[in-house]
C-alpha cells in the first residue's frame, strides 16, 4: 500500500507543479493580493478586476487569496515581490500585520495600491477607499427621514445587526449611524446583536430580537451588510412580522442587495463601491504613463439604492 | 477538588442530567422573565438548532467508534450548494411531489458520498480520522467554493419548496425523526452495539468477528448523510446555497455530543446524552440572545458552560 501511495502522491504533486501555466509573453505583471475570496464583496472585486484587465492583453494579472489569514497574505506578498512585479495591489486583511510587508514593497521600488481597508503607515503609492462612516451616516439619515415620514416625528424602535466587531467596516457603519441617530432621543435601539456578516447568524439573532420585543413594534432593522439584513427579513417573515418594519442594508451588489431592494425585501441599501475600477484606472496610468504621480488617497462615492 | 466532591455524592448519571435540565429551565425562565418557556420560543430554539443537532446525532456514532468527523460543517455547505443548484435548475419538475424527494435525495447522496469517501480512507487505509476529516473540512468546502465561484445561489424569498421545508413542523419534525431513528439504531440493533464495541476495544471487536472496517464506513457515511440533510434544511431556511455555511459547526456538534456524556475515547455515550447537549447549547444561545448579551461575553461564557457540563458528567475512576 505505502509505496503505491507515495508514487501516487509524487505523480499528483508533479502534475500540480506543471499546472502553473506560463502564457504568452506579457509586458507587465500585476499582483493583486486579496485578503479573503470567501466574502461575496471580495469575490465581486476579483471578478470585476479580472474583467477590466482582460481588456489589457499586455498585462498579466495574478490574484492570490489570503483566506482571511494575515500570515498567509504576508507570505503571498513576499512571494510576489520576489518576482519583481510592475504593480502590487493589496486588499489588506488587517491594519497592523500587513503594514511592514507593504513597506518592504515600497522600499523595493514596486508601486503599491492599497484597496479599501487601511494600514497603520502610508506604505502605499495610493490608497483607494470608501467612507464607511459616511455610509453609516447616510443610513442614519435615511432611517430618521423614514421614521419621520412614517410617524410624523423622528421616533421608533431600531434593531441593529453588526458585522465582525473588530473590522473597520463594522465599527464605522455603527458609529456613523449612531452619530445621526443619537441626536433623536425618541429613536431607540431596542436590540443590538453581532451577526459577523453572516446571513444565517443574523436570522437567528433577529428571531431572538423579535421574541424579546414581542409586544413592541420594531420599525427599522439596520444590518451592516445586505446578507444580514436579508436574514433578518426572513426571520421576521417566519413570524409574520415582515410588514411591520423596514430593512436597511449595505453593499448593494447586483445579485444580492440591489436585487433584494428590487424585490421589495430591503427598503434601501447603500452601495459599497468595489473600488477596483479606480484601481484599474490608476494602475494602468502608473504602468503606462511616464512620470504619473497619483493622488495619495482616492475616496470613492457611495450611492443610495432604493428601488 | 470540587468536581471530586460533587461526583462522590452523585447518585446516577440520568438523575444528574434531569437535575441539570430542571435547573437550566428555571434559570433560563427567570433570566428572560418567562419568555424562554413560551412554546413559541422553545420551538424557535429547536428550529434554530436543528441543523447542528442533526449533525450531532451522526457525530455521536462517529465518536462512539473513537473517531471524529471534522468535516460535517463543510459537507453541510457542499450539500446546501448542491440542493440550491437543483432547486433553481430549469429542469426541475414542477410537481412538488417529485421536486422535494429529489432535493432530499441529492442531499443524502452528496453527504453520503463525502462521508463514505472519508470512511474508506479511515477504515481501510488506516489513516487517522482526525487527519482524513481535516482534509475533508478543507476539501469539501473548497469544492463548494469552486463550483459556486464564491457566489451564493439564490432561491428567492418566495421559493415554494424553501418555504415549505423551513416551517417549524418540517424542521423540528426532521430533527425528532433523526433523533428517534438514531436512538433506536444505537440501542436496539446489533449494528448499534457493534459500533459501541469498536470504540470500546477495537482489537477485541475484531477478534470477536465484527466487520470493523464496514462499521466504520457506515458511521462516517451516516454522519455525512445527516450533514447533507442539515445542509438542505439550512439552504431552505436561508433561501440560499452558500459555500460559506456551517463554518465551525463541527465544533458545536462535537460540543453537544461531549456535553451529553459521550467520551471522545469511544465506547461510552448515548443519543439521549446528545439530546441533552443540544438542549443545553440551544438554551444558552437563546437566553444570551434574548437578553442581548455582549457577543464577547458570550464567547467566554459558552466554553465555561461546556466545560462545566462535561466536568459534572465525567465518570472519573480513582485508581
Amino acid at each position: 500500500m505505502k509505496p503505491l501511495l507515495s508514487a501516487l502522491l509524487s505523480v499528483s504533486f508533479l502534475f500540480l507543479l506543471g499546472c502553473g501555466s506560463s502564457g504568452p509573453a506579457t509586458k507587465y505583471t500585476v499582483f493583486f493580493s486579496q485578503c479573503n475570496n470567501a466574502e461575496p464583496y471580495r469575490a465581486a472585486q476579483n471578478a470585476k478586476l479580472k474583467e477590466l484587465f482582460a481588456g489589457n492583453p499586455e498585462v498579466k494579472l495574478v490574484v492570490t487569496d489570503g483566506q482571511a489569514d494575515a500570515n498567509k497574505q504576508i507570505s503571498q506578498i513576499e512571494t510576489a515581490l520576489r518576482q519583481k512585479p510592475d504593480l502590487l495591489i493589496v486588499a489588506p486583511l488587517e491594519r497592523e500585520p500587513l503594514n511592514a510587508v507593504m513597506g518592504d514593497a515600497m522600499k523595493a521600488g514596486v508601486p503599491v495600491i492599497c484597496l479599501e481597508r487601511d494600514i497603520v503607515d502610508p506604505n502605499y503609492t495610493t490608497y483607494i477607499r470608501c467612507d464607511n462612516r459616511a455610509i453609516g451616516a447616510a443610513a442614519g439619515e435615511w432611517i430618521v427621514q423614514h421614521l419621520t415620514e412614517k410617524g410624523g416625528a423622528p421616533k421608533g424602535n431600531v434593531v441593529e445587526l453588526r458585522g465582525n466587531p473588530g473590522v473597520e467596516g463594522a465599527i464605522n457603519r455603527h458609529e456613523g449611524a449612531h452619530e445621526v441617530l443619537s441626536k433623536h432621543p425618541d429613536i431607540k435601539i431596542v436590540h443590538d446583536a453581532v451577526a459577523n456578516w453572516f446571513q444565517d447568524e443574523a436570522m437567528n439573532r433577529m428571531s431572538e430580537a423579535l421574541t424579546a420585543n414581542k409586544a413592541d413594534t420594531i420599525d427599522v432593522v439596520y444590518g451592516h451588510n445586505d446578507p444580514m439584513a436579508y436574514g433578518a427579513y426572513l426571520a421576521a417573515k417566519e413570524k409574520g412580522r415582515e410588514k411591520e418594519m423596514v430593512f436597511v442594508g449595505v453593499d448593494g451588489l447586483a445579485t444580492e442587495g440591489a436585487q433584494y431592494v428590487k424585490d421589495g425585501v430591503l427598503g434601501v441599501t447603500f452601495e459599497y463601491p468595489l473600488c477596483v475600477d479606480k484601481a484599474h484606472e490608476i494602475g494602468m496610468k502608473i504602468l503606462t504613463e511616464e512620470g504619473f504621480v497619483p493622488e495619495k488617497i482616492y475616496m470613492m462615492e457611495s450611492s443610495i439604492i432604493d428601488q | 477538588m470540587p468536581f471530586d466532591f460533587i461526583q462522590s455524592k452523585r447518585p446516577t448519571g440520568p438523575l444528574i442530567m434531569f437535575g441539570m435540565v430542571l435547573l437550566t429551565v428555571i434559570i433560563a425562565t427567570a433570566m428572560t422573565k418567562g419568555l424562554y418557556i413560551t412554546p413559541g420560543n422553545l420551538t424557535d430554539i429547536l428550529r434554530m438548532i436543528a441543523p447542528e443537532a442533526i449533525m450531532a446525532m451522526g457525530m455521536t456514532f462517529v465518536i462512539l467508534t473513537a473517531g471524529i468527523d471534522l468535516s460535517v460543517g463543510s459537507i453541510l455547505a457542499l450539500a446546501s450548494v448542491a440542493c440550491a443548484a437543483v432547486l433553481t435548475s430549469s429542469i426541475l419538475p414542477g410537481s412538488l411531489l417529485i421536486a422535494i424527494p429529489l432535493a432530499i435525495l441529492v442531499a443524502l447522496i452528496v453527504g453520503g458520498l463525502c462521508g463514505a469517501l472519508q470512511g474508506v480512507l479511515i477504515a481501510w487505509l488506516d489513516i487517522q480520522a482526525f487527519v482524513v476529516t481535516l482534509a475533508g473540512l478543507i476539501g469539501f468546502r473548497g469544492v463548494a467554493k469552486l463550483y459556486t465561484d464564491n457566489q451564493k445561489i439564490q432561491l428567492g424569498s418566495e421559493h415554494a419548496i424553501a418555504n415549505l421545508l423551513s416551517t417549524k413542523p418540517v424542521m423540528i419534525g426532521t430533527l425528532v425523526a433523526v433523533t428517534l431513528f438514531s436512538m433506536v439504531l444505537l440501542r436496539f440493533t446489533v449494528f448499534g452495539r457493534s459500533v459501541r464495541a469498536v470504540g470500546d476495544n477495537e482489537r477485541a471487536a475484531h477478534y470477536a468477528g465484527l466487520p470493523v472496517p464496514w462499521l466504520k464506513l457506515a458511521v462516517y457515511t451516516y454522519s455525512g448523510m445527516l450533514a447533507g440533510i442539515a445542509g438542505l434544511l439550512l439552504c431552505a431556511r436561508n433561501t440560499v446555497g452558500d459555500a460559506n455555511f456551517g463554518v465551525m459547526d463541527e465544533l458545536e456538534a462535537i460540543a453537544m455530543v461531549v456535553i451529553g456524556g459521550t467520551s471522545l475515547m469511544g465506547g461510552k455515550g448515548s443519543v439521549i446524552g446528545t439530546v441533552f447537549g443540544v438542549f443545553i447549547m440551544g438554551t444558552v444561545i437563546n437566553v444570551l440572545g434574548l437578553k442581548n448579551v455582549d457577543s464577547n461575553v458570550q464567547q467566554v461564557l459558552l466554553p465555561v458552560i461546556i466545560l462545566l457540563a462535561v466536568g459534572l458528567q465525567l465518570n472519573r475512576k480513582r485508581v
